[in-house]
């Protein structure tokens, strides 16, 4: 069980890790839209342009 | 999509059969030749999905503007450092799409912009209608961008790049920021918790006790420190403004636990209570996260109005002219005004004289006429003339930007009922605080070591959350759900007068009628011309108008071409139509006669006539909007009365009440007569709804229970409304009732449960029953339960 003196340090480390990207990530404003992303992935284009598109 | 509605952008389509465009080997109707081209340009880029995906088409959006603005002034270098940032070889900038309405719009400017050349990312939110676009310096100009989005049928707007983030933005990210740390620190103590209760039951090493302890402690503290900063804040502020909310005793809870636990860590005390801490915490921050978000999610209104703006204004320098980007304005420019555009700041007539359209401001249909040194107002409409002014204020400091501040105003801050169920709550803080601290002399007195413990389960398991989140959790699902059906709820305590409505009263002009004249009858005084003729020859010289009386007459493919075309301000026009003169307006402007009595001629009667006399009459009128008749008969269904109050003339206004059934209407109302007849409706123990659109309406909407004023209408009238219904039909307002029902409905269910709720666990509690993480567990369990109530108003199947 003494693993464990080192493993939860060390957990907690890449927690810290994960915290401070998490506030770099909202800080660059990648979590400003909070409802487009969920629709996002449903639109693609599915559908290809014809052939010879219109000009 | 019903036949006789333009399959693009849903406004009624006049004749049936005269545009029509092929998708998906169907034809549809659409309402002009700049519809069809839009839609051509869907189809023939292969989008046809855009029209599967989109919500049902909100009328008039999307449909092209009639005069496509000239985007390669954007192309210039001092507009490129006006809205855009450059860096390296790339430039970013943030443009407001005016025009779009749901997810599917952002997927089709965003595709589209994909396929254009040189574009490296581009991203439209669909809340704030805002798109980023980056792109190649090199391959692409702004203006090809903002051009290719008008030519989708949008309204694109450059925003000048943000000095600061805008207050909702940061305050959104400093929330994330919490909800993490408290999310993260919960799941982390919760299981270094689980390992601590194994050890109680199977035994564990007081070392590795004691580490746990420790770990915990150190993942506790920042969420205490950091995520619940806000509370802690709160309290205090609700201490020194002598109303403690529930701020208290949350902050009581935490820290005494919080505080509990250090000291048991310290002294190898029994327990520590981190984890009750942080889940406590987390749950909290969750409840307050959802509470923002439904607080931000009304439509960005400050943007919406700067939209009304012009992007480029054309200043005098001297003898030149210059056209310059309207953020670059300073007070004391000299500016040149064309007709139709619009007025880019406040300031007064220098030069020349024109008809004036102020109807966003003060909701007046009928133009103003401006001569030299005339104050004019940001945001009206040029009709006529050529005209220069001098600016005086500009940006924030207009009138404009003073309204749209103080309907802004209403979006911070926190609605009446939330401060009502905060007063209550105070109350029942301070009898919290009084039963724990008799709780806790009694424990004293009868078993010591666990007073501290009790104290802390009874502090935690009657914290009134979920009775303060029973009603504001309800009413911020309702204004979601609202905004979802084109209303936005600017004052939280008119979602309870609706429900309890029994009269809705109606103002006529630009409410229940469009607000836009057409041509009801014709009468001919010469025999030798016919109906159809004589509109030919009046759409041809309406040609260069710009009132709005000049789009009654607005024909497609007129044979007929007028030249020599000139405005005669506030009279008419007139032009040479093969070779004859003809004049069109006002009866003393066409008849030639400037006698008083001419004069006095009601103004709603266009004359035609040439040199040699009048030849015909148009009757205008306004049109009732579609639809306004069934939406009359739902709410007559719902136990509404409708009613007509208006400060027209008796003959329209009987007229339009005849056309919809309705009985009871007051013509010839001054704001007072409105006001009365409000205050004696009330008087009588009715609730009474007003929907009303102009300026003279501020004072009577805010007399009503519950105000309702269209988007399109009178700004003023808009800040002073409970509500916001946008779009031009009234079925909103069916749909809202019924919404506000429901939602009083579920107030009521989640105010009953948390009252039994805290009834039952306050006797367990303070006899010992609950430990504090079963205390904690309870005290989210039914704030959840209360907020899940209150989501069923967002959900499907809501009416």
């Amino acid at each position: 069980m003494n693993i464990l003196y080192v493993l939860i340090p060390l957990a907690l480390l890449l927690l810290g890790g994960a915290v401070w990207a998490f506030f770099w990530a909202v800080s660059s404003g990648q979590f400003d839209d909070l409802d487009t992303p969920a629709v996002r992935v449903v639109m693609d284009d599915d559908e290809k342009p014809p052939e010879n598109p219109a000009p | 999509m019903s036949a006789g509605v333009c399959f693009h952008c849903a406004l009624p389509v006049d004749r049936l059969g005269e545009f029509q465009v092929e998708i998906a080997g169907e034809l549809k109707s659409v309402c002009c030749p700049g519809c069809k081209a839009v839609a051509e340009l869907i189809r023939d880029t292969g989008m046809t999905n855009y029209y599967a995906m989109r919500e049902s088409a909100q009328p008039g959006a999307g449909r092209p503007a009639d005069d496509a603005a000239e985007w390669q002034i954007y192309d210039r270098d001092d507009m490129f450092t006006a809205f855009a940032h450059a860096d390296g070889d790339s430039a970013e900038a943030t443009i407001y799409v005016g025009g779009m309405y749901c997810a599917a719009c952002s997927w089709l400017i965003e595709t589209t912009l994909a396929r254009l050349d040189g574009i490296v990312s581009a991203e439209v939110s669909p809340v704030t209608h805002r798109l980023r676009v980056r792109w190649h310096i090199a391959q692409l100009r702004l203006g090809q961008i903002l051009k290719s989005l008008a030519d989708l049928g949008y309204d694109p707007q450059p925003l000048a790049p943000e000095s600061a983030t805008r207050p909702e933005v940061a305050e959104q990210r400093a929330a994330l920021k919490r909800l993490l740390v408290a999310s993260i620190g919960m799941m982390q103590v919760m299981m270094f918790a689980v390992g601590l209760y194994a050890g109680d039951f199977q035994g564990m090493d007081v070392t590795m006790q004691r580490f746990l302890r420790v770990v915990s402690f150190v993942v506790t503290t920042p969420v205490v420190f950091y995520a619940a900063r806000p509370f802690f804040a709160g309290a205090w502020r609700g201490i020194i403004s002598r109303m403690p909310g529930m701020d208290l005793p949350v902050s009581i809870a935490i820290a005494a636990a919080y505080i509990g636990s250090v000291y048991a860590m310290l002294t190898n005390g029994p327990a520590v209570w981190f984890d009750s801490v942080v889940m406590f915490v987390f749950f909290l921050t969750l409840g307050r996260f959802l509470e923002m978000r439904a607080r931000h999610r009304s439509i960005d209104r400050s943007t919406a109005l700067s939209t009304v703006l012009p992007n480029t204004v054309t200043r005098i320098d001297g003898e030149e002219q210059l056209v310059i980007p309207a953020s670059h304005l300073v007070t004391g420019d000299l500016l040149l005004v064309r007709p139709g555009e619009s007025i880019p700041a406040d300031g007064f007539l220098t030069e020349g004289m024109t008809m004036v359209d102020e109807a966003l401001l003060t909701g007046e249909a009928e133009p103003r006429p401006k001569s030299i040194n005339d104050s004019l107002i940001a945001g009206s409409i040029n009709l006529d003339g050529v005209i220069r002014m001098r600016v005086e204020k500009t940006g924030g400091d207009t009138t404009l930007g003073i309204i749209s501040r103080m309907s802004e105003r209403a979006r911070y801050a926190r609605p009446a009922f939330v401060q009502l169920a905060d007063r209550i709550a105070s109350y029942v803080v301070i009898a919290i605080l009084v039963i724990a601290a008799v709780v806790a002399s009694v424990w004293y007195v009868a078993a010591p070591d666990r007073a501290f413990v009790i104290t802390l389960s009874v502090l935690v398991v009657t914290c009134p959350c979920a009775l303060a989140l029973a009603t504001p959790a309800a009413f911020a699902a309702a204004g979601t759900r609202l905004s979802e059906l084109h209303l936005l709820v600017t004052d939280g305590n008119a979602i309870e007068a609706l429900s309890k409505a029994t009269r809705v009263l109606f103002d006529k002009t630009g409410t229940l009628t469009r607000g836009v004249p057409v041509i009801v009858s014709t009468r001919i005084f010469d025999e030798s011309f016919e109906e159809s003729q004589c509109l030919r020859i009046a759409a041809a010289l309406e040609t260069v108008s710009t009132h709005p009386i000049a789009s009654a007459f607005r024909v497609q493919d007129n044979e007929s071409v007028a030249t020599d075309q000139r405005v005669a301000v506030g009279d008419g026009v007139t032009g040479v139509i093969d070779g004859q003169r003809w004049r069109l307006g006002r009866f003393d402007y066409v008849a030639r006669d400037t006698t008083a009595a001419a004069r006095r001629l009601q103004t709603t009667s266009v004359y035609l006539g040439t040199d040699a006399g009048v030849i015909a009459r148009f009757d205008l009128d306004d049109e009732i909007r579609p639809g306004v008749a069934a939406t009359l008969q739902q709410l007559k269904g719902l136990g509404l009365t409708p009613g007509l109050v208006s400060g027209d003339s008796k003959e329209p206004v009987s007229r339009v009440a005849a056309t919809l059934g309705i009985s009871d209407y007051h013509y010839g109302c001054t704001p007072e007569d409105k006001l009365e007849i409000i205050r004696s409706a009330q008087q009588a123990g009715n609730t009474v709804i007003m929907v009303g659109d102009g300026i003279n309406d501020a004072p009577v909407l805010a007399g009503a229970n519950a105000s309702v004023a269209p988007v399109h209408g009178a700004l003023l009238a808009q800040a002073s409304a409970d509500v916001i219904m946008l779009g031009e039909s009234l079925e909103p307002i069916v749909r809202g009732v019924l919404t506000a029902r429901k939602t009083m409905r579920i107030v009521k269910q989640n105010l009953a449960w948390a009252i039994v709720y805290n009834a039952a666990a306050l006797p367990l509690a303070a006899l010992g029953y609950v430990p504090p993480w079963a205390a904690a567990i309870g005290m989210s369990a039914s704030s959840l339960i209360v907020v899940l109530n209150a989501l069923r108003l967002s959900g499907y199947g809501a009416p």
